[in-house]
């Protein structure tokens, strides 16, 4: 697999996870005593930190708040460098 | 406050160069049914509606902000390579003459965007049927959209945000069910 393929998968896991969060936090707004929805939401919140952390210490900062790994600090935490969102 | 993600909430594909496509997503994009219109509606309901449905209109304008920028990034992608002589043939000319490449807030049709396509009541109930009636009228939107699109890459993101408009309307309606049970309550006793 070429590195551009798979920072692509990487991306889509993330967004993947991520969205699951949003879908289950916009339930549990109209569902506050579901608690099977809290417990995946428990679960998902988790997987998407992991994933988050591991797309960012390949490949730069998704957010201003993610906190960078050592070697990212050594190497220059760039925010401002191409893929944007559209340009991909 | 809002921190901004580099990335899209869902992936966008576009398979070629299509200004005639694009012009039609302007309809989602600055129509009175749009995204902008959505968001902006909703961000603005927030202050005035009961705790217990904040988070619903909190939640689903960030969502709607999100769209915004997928629905940017198709037509960003669908006319970025056009030529003026394609973009006129798409009936964009106009378009070009005032803009040349760049994105504008505006409908199918050219019109700019107007707050006059969004309300806000001050009444929680009518705030919110506004805000159901929205959400079908997008979701009908973007329907048109998928039958007129000939571009399969994008028709899976397009069926995406189809399906999330009815998610939000299903929360929306949930949450005037939450204020009339309220409602209801505050009466017995």
């Amino acid at each position: 697999m070429n590195p551009f393929e798979e920072e692509r998968q990487l991306m889509q896991l993330v967004q993947e996870a991520d969205f699951v969060v949003v879908e289950l936090t916009l339930y549990t707004n109209t569902h506050p005593n579901d608690e099977d929805a809290l417990d995946q939401w428990r679960v998902a919140i988790k997987e998407a930190a992991r994933l988050r952390r591991q797309y960012e210490s390949r490949y730069g900062p998704l957010s201003l708040h993610s906190i960078p790994s050592e070697e990212a600090i050594e190497a220059g935490w760039r925010w401002n460098q191409p893929p944007w969102p559209w340009q991909r | 406050m809002w921190v901004y993600e580099k990335k899209l909430l869902y992936p966008v594909e576009v398979t070629t160069c299509n200004p005639k496509l694009a012009r039609y997503l302007m309809e989602q994009y600055g129509g009175a049914d749009g995204e902008l219109a959505a968001a902006l509606r909703y961000m603005n309901q927030r202050y005035t509606v009961p705790d217990k449905v904040i988070g619903v209109l909190n939640d689903i304008a960030t969502e709607e902000f999100s769209h915004l920028e997928m629905l940017a990034t198709m037509i960003y992608k669908l006319t970025k390579d056009a030529t003026p002589q394609q973009l006129e043939e798409a009936g964009l000319g106009p378009h070009f003459a005032n803009h040349g490449h760049a994105l504008f807030y505006e409908n199918a049709n050219g019109v700019p965007f107007t707050t006059t396509y969004i309300q806000a009541k001050g009444d929680p109930i009518a705030d919110l049927y506004e805000d159901i009636a929205a959400e079908e009228k997008a979701r009908a939107t973007y329907q048109w959209l998928i039958d007129l699109s000939d571009d399969p890459g994008l028709n899976d993101a397009l069926k995406f945000l189809r399906e999330r408009e009815n998610v939000h309307s299903l929360r929306f309606r949930e949450s005037v069910q939450i204020l009339m049970d309220e409602r209801d309550r505050k009466k017995i006793f």
